[in-house]
């Protein structure tokens, strides 16, 4: 039935947000000046990708029905760690990066040891390395320092092109063709799933739950280490205050892709659509001087438009899951009337 | 080893023996005007953590806390500024707080939808929305407003004995009245609580509301510390409290936990900084001994839930 399948595609959140992509661009295009250029083009995703990563790897963790803010703290930490190797210690960047990659992962284990083993809530136990990260990283630089002495080879990492892209956009597209197929194509993903439905029915389904919850987190620790070296890159400078609000940019990214907050339900498909819906709507605004809003032309308010269209984009994307939610369950329940809407798992 | 108050004492020890050796090794932390001025500071938060802990124990999060209480600030500001009477410009600053509050709690109680990103969301939408409204001014108040007029140790007692007679109302109101045991019985388990006969949607409406004019509440007491508003006075404010609220022993899993623990675990926390000072350690560690403290409150609970199981 072509109605059907239209119908379905309709209600599908990746549509949707394709809708509002092609909506934004419009948009843009119309009332804003270079926007649709190659140079801007290129600048929206170089300015963006560290979030991108994050959210990427945000995906498997809120898949599993966990959370974790700690990945924002987790960049300042890797940042300075790794601005201290190259600066103090003299070890080349590249050795330096992959040291950083294994900072994150060290907090991943950390924040994985505590939810796994000991069985604490994610929210909370990331809550506190979120402190913990970040405390760290401030006592490394002794409160204010930094450190700026890289190398230039190091540098156009930030800040150069290959094949007419940023460099950075080449790792993230690595990164994400990474975690699709380990979500989309591998046991791991499906575990991850199933133990955001229920941690338990996937443990008597004989999953390894601690192990698959360990790595989803270690992961996000790692590739929060990457998108701190390719953060210094580009600004030139490790600073215990970088990363700030991170997290909460990579969740809005997963949670506008349509990936439930529950857990079990979602895709890398949803998430990097909601990604570039944001990474446009940030960079759009701050190409607008066509009119003035509250007597001030809407350029310099860019980044509080953009702030605050973020949070009712969220809010908009979850209210429509639920609307969207609840006409399948009444559609379902009509058709099977045996049939009873899946459980919510208690948050 | 599992008396009903373990925790709550625990964390009063802990704050105690802090104190102690602070009396011991840096007398000088005990000056009395100073001591008064950082008391009086936290008074604010324990305010908000009384909100944030009945949403807590509803088994909810609300981490748009510290925008509400910077939106709130700016209202009583802004209506003292224009030449409102105090008493107007509190009442204004407490229902903006309520108004914010019923928003995440229609979202959260009736749409059904996570605490966790409703309110990371309304967080990020006040903080944009008051960026907008008052591109990082910095508001100067009226004369009468600091201390409420009363001058500054009357001013001072009066926000301790508010914030203090506020925390005891709510600590017995929890315990005793219908309402609180609410609270607990929704946090617990909210299908039982409905089976009961309990609503746990209103319930989980009202902590929100009171949540939200909690924060107004606090932002008056904030106020009226300083001759000025800060555009951002509450940045940060909702993990200080959910901090607060962890080490005092409430169960981020909900219905478990009573506002005697906060008390000691927010002056715990708020005294890694000047401890620091006093004993005269680099204070950008602050931060990394709060995040240490608050993991130990948390793998502590995770040992107790490991020993109620076996």
């Amino acid at each position: 039935m072509p109605n059907a399948t239209f119908k379905s595609l309709a209600t599908r959140h990746e549509s949707v947000l394709v809708l509002v992509i092609v909506f934004e661009v419009i948009l843009f295009t119309m009332l804003g000046r270079n926007f649709l250029t190659g140079p801007n083009v290129s600048n929206i995703f170089r300015h963006s990708v560290e979030i991108g990563l994050l959210a990427l790897v945000m995906t498997p963790v809120i898949l599993t029905g966990g959370i974790d803010l700690s990945v924002g703290s987790m960049i300042g930490l890797c940042a300075v760690g790794f601005g201290m190797l190259v600066n103090d210690y003299g070890v080349p960047p590249g050795v330096a990066a992959i040291a950083a990659m294994m900072i994150g992962a060290l907090g991943g284990s950390l924040n994985a040891a505590l939810i796994t083993r000991l069985k604490l809530p994610p929210l909370i136990v990331t809550l506190g390395t979120f402190s913990l990260f970040r405390g760290l990283a401030e006592a490394l630089t002794k409160g204010a320092g930094s450190y700026s002495a890289f190398p230039e080879s190091f540098l156009a990492l930030g800040n150069s092109n290959v094949a007419g892209l940023p460099v950075q956009l080449w790792i993230f597209f690595a990164v994400a063709a990474g975690v699709w197929l380990l979500v989309h194509r591998t046991t791991f993903g499906r575990s991850c799933r199933a133990i955001g439905f229920s941690p338990d029915g996937a443990h008597y389904a004989g999953i390894p739950v601690a192990r698959n919850t360990s790595m989803a987190y270690i992961l996000a620790g790692a590739i929060a280490g990457l998108a701190a070296v390719i953060l210094v890159a580009r600004i030139g400078e490790a600073r215990a205050n970088a990363g700030i609000g991170y997290e909460l940019l990579a969740i809005t990214a997963v949670v506008l892709g349509g990936t439930s907050i529950f857990g079990g339900v979602g895709g890398v498909t949803g998430t990097l659509l909601g990604y570039v819906a944001l990474a446009i709507l940030n960079n759009g605004l701050s190409r607008i001087v066509a009119f003035d809003l509250f007597g001030q032309p809407v350029t310099s308010m860019a980044r509080e438009l953009s702030g605050m269209l973020t949070g009712l984009l969220l809010l908009l994307a979850l209210a429509a899951g639920v609307f969207t939610k609840s006409l399948v369950t009444r559609r379902a329940r009509r058709q099977t009337p045996a049939t009873n809407p899946s459980p919510t798992p208690p948050s | 080893m599992s008396g009903r108050y373990f925790r709550e004492i625990t964390v009063a020890a802990a704050l105690g023996l802090l104190l102690l050796a602070l009396l011991v090794f840096a007398p000088h932390f005990f000056q009395f005007q100073p001591l008064v001025t950082r008391l009086t500071s936290q008074m604010p938060a324990l305010v908000a953590a009384i909100g944030i802990t009945m949403v807590i124990i509803t088994r909810q999060i609300d981490i748009s806390v510290g925008a509400q209480f910077s939106l709130c600030a700016v209202v009583a500001g802004l209506a003292a500024a224009a030449g409102m009477p105090l008493p107007v410009a509190m009442l204004a600053a407490v229902a903006a707080g309520a108004l914010m509050g019923a928003f995440n709690g229609v979202l959260v109680a009736y749409l059904g939808l996570p605490s966790i990103v409703v309110t990371l969301a309304t967080m990020v939408t006040w903080q944009e929305v008051l960026r907008l409204w008052q591109q990082g001014r910095l508001l100067n108040l009226p004369g009468g407003v600091q201390w409420f007029g009363l001058g500054q140790s009357t001013g001072q007692a009066t926000i301790i004995a508010v914030s203090l007679a506020m925390l005891a109302a709510a600590a017995w109101g929890m315990k005793h009245l219908a309402a609180g045991r609410f609270i607990y019985a929704t946090g617990t388990d909210a299908e039982a609580a409905r089976l009961a006969g309990i609503d746990p949607k209103r319930t989980t409406f009202g902590v929100f509301l009171a949540m939200g004019a909690l924060a107004g509440v606090a932002a008056v007491l904030n106020l009226a510390q300083s001759p000025q508003v800060q555009p951002n006075s509450g940045d940060g404010l909702e993990l200080k409290i959910i901090a607060a609220a962890v080490v005092g022993g409430v169960a981020i899993s909900g219905g478990r936990g009573t506002l005697w623990g906060v008390l000691p675990g927010m002056l715990l926390l708020a005294n890694v900084n000047p401890a620091l000072t006093h004993f005269h350690q680099p204070p950008y560690w602050e931060k990394a001994i709060q995040g240490f403290v608050i993991l130990l409150a948390v793998v502590a609970d995770g040992w107790r839930n490991r020993n109620a199981r076996l």
